[in-house]
Formats: C-alpha cells, sequence, structure tokens
C-alpha cells in the first residue's frame, strides 16, 4: 500500500517535472530542425542542423550583444555585491544619525514598483547624456534595496563579539566586512549574485527605452528587436536566439546551484 | 605591566545609567574580578576598557596613558568573549596569528608567540582545525591563547566561563587562575558566578545597578559584607535573613524576632531603644540540635520544622520552616532528622550580620 503510494507519488512529481522540462528540451531541439520541422512535436529532429544559428549570427551583432550583456549583468552584480553589502554592513553594525530613516527609507523602496521610475528615470538619463552608453544600463542598477535588506538581515545573525573581537584585533570596518562577513555570508551573497544577474541579464524594458545603438544593446534587447522588428523571418532563428539568451544562465546557475539550495534551506546558519 | 585606573567613570545610554561615578585602581598583576547580577554594569565596564563602549564621562588609564579616546585596537588591552568569538572560517593556527598579522609583527616572532601559546595552552594537536571542530574547553583555550600572543598590557575576560559545563568550568578557572599568576597580566575578569570571583580574584568589586557595593579581598567579603547585597551576593548557599529588632535587656543588646532572641555582644546600644534590623546568618554557621519534648527554646536558637532535606553526601541542605521563615542550615551530621521533625538551630553568634534598614551592615565585634 505505502508502495504504491510511493510509486503514484513518483509518477505525479515526474509528469510535473515533464510539463516544466518539455518546452525548454522542445526549444531547444528546434533550433535543430530545418523550417518545415519546426510545427511538430518531436523533440529529436530528423535532419539536424545548425542553418538557424548560422542565419541569426549573420543578420545581427549576436556575438557583441552576448558580450555585452555578459559586461552589463557582471559589472552589476559586482556592485551590487559590493556596495550592497557595504551599505548593509553599515546599516547592521554602526551606530550613526539617520540611521533608522535609511532602514525606513531603504524598505520604502520595496513599495515603490519599478514602472513608476521608469518616467522619472529616463529623463534623468536623458539630462545626463547618458543615452546609447554602457551607464544607462549599468548605474541605475548599481544598488539594490533587496539586496541590502536581505545582506542586513543576515548581517544582524552575526554575534556582535566577532566584530568587537575583529576590532580589537586592529581590523577596520572595511576589513571586518570582507574578510569576516563575506565568508560567512557566502550563501546570502550567492543568492543575490544569483538573483541580481538574472535579473540584468534578462531586463528588456529598460534597454529598449535608453539604447538604439546596435552595438551598445544587450542579448535580451537585441533578440527582441530581431524577433519581433521580423529580423529572423522563421520561428527556428527566433527560437535559437533564445536559446543563446538561456544557456548562459543555465550554466551559471549549474556552478551557484549548491549555494543556491543552501541558502534556501539553511536560513539559521551558526558562527 | 601597567595597572588600569578608573577615574570617575560614568556611563549612560540615552537617560538610563548603566554605570555611576566609577572609581578603581586595578594594581599591577592583579586579577580584579567584576562580579554582580545581570544589568549590574559589569560588562559595561569592561566594555569600556576594551573601547568598544565610549564612557559618557570620566577616564580610563592604562598605567599612566589616558585611553579613554582611543580605538579598542589603540588600547594594548585583549578580550577573552563569552562566546569565545573565534573566527569561524579559520583554522586555530589563523585564529592565534590573525591579530598580530594585521599589527604587521614580524613573521618569525609571529611565530614564536604562536609556538609559546599553543605550547602553554596544549593546542599543539589542533592548529590546523576550525572552531567548530574543537570542543567547549578547546575553544576556550584558544580564545585565551589568541589574548595571550597580543602579549599585552591588560587582559579582560567576559565571563569566559558561562558556556562550559560544570565540571570544565571548575577546570578551565583553575587553568586561567594559574595562567594569569604565572603571566603576571593586570586581568580584569567579569563574572556573575561568585564562586569564580572567590576562588580567582585576587580582590573583588560586587556591582548592583552600576554601583560598587563593596571593593575587597575575597575572605573580607564573605566575613564583613558591606550591606546586605553583598551578604546576599557572596557565599554559597546564600545568607539568612531574619527581620527582627535591636533591644537592650538585662544589660546587653538584644536581637528579637518572632519566636526567638539572641545577645549580640558587641552591638554598641549606648542610648539605644529599638531598631528595626535585619540579621544575617550563613547556613553554614548554624548547628543543629534534637530538642527534648517540652522544653522551651533557649536564647540563640530558631525552633522550626523540617520542610525538606537535601543530602549532598560530605553535608546536607536543611530546609526548616519557623513560623513564617524560611531557613537554611547546612549541616555534616550524619545522623539526619526526618521531614517533619522539630529541630532547633544554634546561630553562632559571632558569625551574625546585622543591617540596618537601608541596607548597611552595623559593626559589631564577634
Amino acid at each position: 500500500m505505502r508502495r504504491a503510494g510511493r510509486v503514484a507519488l513518483y509518477l505525479a512529481l515526474a509528469l510535473a517535472a515533464l510539463t516544466f522540462i518539455y518546452p525548454f528540451l522542445w526549444m531547444a531541439s528546434s533550433t535543430l530542425k530545418p523550417p518545415g520541422e519546426v510545427g511538430t512535436l518531436a523533440l529529436i529532429p530528423d535532419h539536424a542542423t545548425f542553418q538557424n544559428y548560422r542565419i541569426m549570427w549573420s543578420r545581427a551583432p549576436f556575438g557583441r550583444a552576448l558580450l555585452n550583456s555578459v559586461f552589463v549583468a557582471t559589472s552589476v552584480t559586482v556592485a551590487v555585491l559590493i556596495l550592497g553589502s557595504i551599505t548593509a554592513y553599515a546599516m547592521a553594525r554602526l551606530t550613526f544619525p539617520g540611521r533608522h530613516a535609511l532602514n525606513l527609507a531603504t524598505t520604502a523602496v520595496l513599495l515603490v514598483p519599478g514602472q513608476l521610475t521608469l518616467i522619472p528615470l529616463y529623463t534623468l538619463v536623458v539630462q545626463l547624456g547618458w543615452i546609447d552608453s554602457y551607464s544607462a544600463l549599468i548605474i541605475p542598477y548599481l544598488f539594490n534595496a533587496t539586496a541590502i535588506l536581505m545582506l542586513r538581515q543576515f548581517f544582524l545573525q552575526i554575534p556582535q563579539s566577532l566584530v568587537d573581537s575583529a576590532r580589537m584585533d586592529g581590523m577596520s570596518e572595511l576589513r571586518i566586512l570582507f574578510s569576516i562577513f563575506w565568508p560567512l555570508a557566502r550563501p546570502p551573497l550567492a543568492i543575490v549574485a544569483i538573483f541580481t544577474f538574472m535579473g540584468s541579464w534578462n531586463e528588456v524594458l529598460w534597454p529598449l527605452l535608453v539604447v538604439r545603438d546596435q552595438r551598445i544593446m544587450t542579448l535580451p534587447q537585441l533578440l527582441t528587436v530581431f524577433a519581433l522588428g521580423g529580423g529572423a523571418g522563421t520561428l527556428g532563428v527566433s527560437l535559437a536566439a533564445a536559446m543563446v539568451l538561456v544557456v548562459p544562465v543555465v550554466i551559471a546557475y549549474m556552478f551557484l546551484q549548491r549555494f543556491f539550495i543552501e541558502s534556501m534551506a539553511g536560513a539559521g546558519v551558526k558562527g | 605591566m601597567p595597572s588600569v585606573t578608573f577615574d570617575h567613570v560614568t556611563k549612560r545610554f540615552n537617560d538610563v545609567t548603566i554605570v555611576e561615578d566609577f572609581n578603581l585602581q586595578v594594581a599591577d598583576g592583579e586579577l580584579l574580578v567584576l562580579v554582580g547580577g545581570s544589568g549590574s554594569g559589569k560588562s559595561t565596564i569592561l566594555r569600556l576598557v576594551a573601547g568598544l563602549e565610549a564612557v559618557t564621562s570620566g577616564s580610563i588609564r592604562l598605567g599612566d596613558t589616558d585611553i579613554t579616546e582611543r580605538a579598542p585596537r589603540d588600547r594594548d588591552v585583549a578580550m577573552v568573549f563569552q562566546d569565545y568569538a573565534l573566527y569561524p572560517h579559520l583554522s586555530v593556527r589563523e585564529n592565534l596569528s590573525l591579530g598580530l598579522r594585521i599589527r604587521r609583527v614580524p613573521k618569525e616572532e609571529v611565530s614564536r608567540r604562536v609556538a609559546w601559546a599553543v605550547d602553554m595552552l596544549g593546542l599543539t594537536e589542533l592548529l590546523d582545525r576550525k572552531p567548530k571542530q574543537l570542543s567547549g574547553g578547546q575553544r576556550q583555550r584558544v580564545a585565551m591563547g589568541r589574548a595571550m600572543v597580543r602579549e599585552p598590557s591588560a587582559f579582560l575576560f567576559d565571563e569566559p566561563l558561562s558556556n562550559l559545563d560544570a565540571g570544565l568550568r571548575a577546570q578551565m578557572r583553575m587553568e586561567i587562575g594559574a595562567l594569569q599568576r604565572r603571566l603576571h597580566t593586570t586581568t580584569i575578569y567579569v563574572t556573575h558566578d561568585q564562586v569564580e570571583a572567590m576562588t580567582l580574584g585576587d580582590r573583588i568589586v560586587v556591582l548592583s545597578s552600576g554601583r560598587v557595593q563593596q571593593i575587597g579581598k575575597p575572605i573580607d567579603l564573605y566575613r564583613a559584607p558591606a550591606n546586605r547585597f553583598v551578604a546576599g551576593f557572596i557565599g554559597s548557599p546564600p545568607m539568612n535573613f531574619i527581620e527582627g529588632a535591636l533591644e537592650r535587656a538585662d544589660e546587653m543588646t538584644w536581637f528579637v524576632s518572632d519566636g526567638m532572641r539572641i545577645a549580640l555582644a558587641g552591638v554598641s546600644a549606648a542610648g539605644l531603644t529599638r531598631r528595626e534590623v535585619t540579621l544575617g546568618i550563613r547556613p553554614d554557621d548554624l548547628r543543629m540540635t534534637f530538642p527534648s519534648s517540652g522544653a522551651a527554646v533557649e536564647d540563640g536558637s530558631i525552633r522550626g520544622r523540617v520542610a525538606l532535606v537535601e543530602r549532598l553526601g560530605g553535608s546536607s541542605h536543611m530546609h526548616v520552616h519557623a513560623g513564617s521563615l524560611r531557613i537554611l542550615a547546612v549541616v555534616t551530621a550524619l545522623e539526619l532528622p526526618a521531614v517533619d521533625d522539630v529541630i532547633d538551630l544554634l546561630i553562632l553568634p559571632q558569625r551574625v550580620h546585622v543591617f540596618a534598614p537601608d541596607g548597611q551592615a552595623i559593626a559589631i565585634q564577634g
């Protein structure tokens, strides 16, 4: 009886997993199909070909866009980790006038939907002359309220005696942050890194607003322009472009998966 | 080694006074124990010396140097924390040497000092382990080693033994005492445990609500507590207190309470009519006798009913109810009464303490 229940459970889980993974596998296989085959549900192409990728690569600067995406997402992620943890450390461990107000303001930022700030931010970027530049893609994302609050929450759990001890050992506050707190905060830092990187990587709306020069475009933006603008021509080529977009994120996730699960599961990390 | 001097040190958080006008000189090489309950300000005093909190007013000197305004790293004091505060991601060796490397102590000197501390504390086998892989006592030793390698002018211990179990605590207590005598480093030791205070301290400072209650050698605090707080705090099990009054009769001064009276030889009672006081008597200073039936209770004795007997082996704790009084006596007799038996507890008159209503001790010559 129990055994039958187990089997049923695993069947249901397998079915659910299949519904998640099938569209992805279908997309991956369709990029290898010639135009006539793309419409079918089969996962194994009859006549595998890289034609779709060749067409895609020749019609728009996807190589450059890939590099742009890597550059922008990496810059944003590094900045969010460093600036975010410095801010979080100050909010968690230092006393200064306005600390409470800063806490409230950071939380309040979370309540404002991104769409609301789009127009003022756009105006600002125009005024600063950042249109069609990496600055427009990177600088507005340097600080991230979610990351700050998440790291602050974790930093608050680190025993005060460690900070005291490090201060008496002669460490500066920055050194305490980077050589004591960072090694202890690897799981939350990894989470912040993954979310920030993916957020930046997948961003389409903002680049569409501030970048018109194809050489500055990120991959999702170029893809959108390419696919919606009819540049792809066929579905196979569009899907090939989507593949290029997805693969780096999947690879990054595979490397960081351990941290991802660690910090989801082990919120109570003890020092 | 320099002394540590507190000069009118006061600490307030917002409007709450944590430490009030604290004055003290910790002598060169002395082990001074700050003892008190939670909220007594003892840990705050330690943190003020370390520079982890800023004084509100007053000054702290290390030798002749005023360190009141200095950053923690510039104070030449080392601290051992209650939770050890070892860096969890570093090995024992790195934990010991980090503070020295930050101070740019030459490499050979770092190795020499680490080797010295490791040898003295018996940590040789553990050098490459992480704190997580150590037992409580081993972590405690590493924490002490980290303080030792700094070769500071003063050690600060913040309840270092309270996370250990009883057996280990007694052992580490002896080790800390032996180590301090060997290094002869001026030490301030904070604890809430009066046994640690009694056994370790050259002198003890008893604190309550941020105020000094008494400063003195352990045995002096035990024999002549300055007030009722100290009397109740020092000594285990704690002193019995009996509310009553001093009265003059038959050319003598008597302490009188419900169903008992005792002659106090040394109390100056000139012009005394009647005065409310509290009598203090330690559980060890009571002698148990079995009254013959029908006999009246003698002067200097309390008659009561046995409520509970706790046998500890060598001695026993007798909980005795006498009217509304609850008395604890420590007796070494082998033959013990049963619960509900009636016994007399003879008070040794030269061992009593008398406290005025404001809690201050009234001098008596025992």
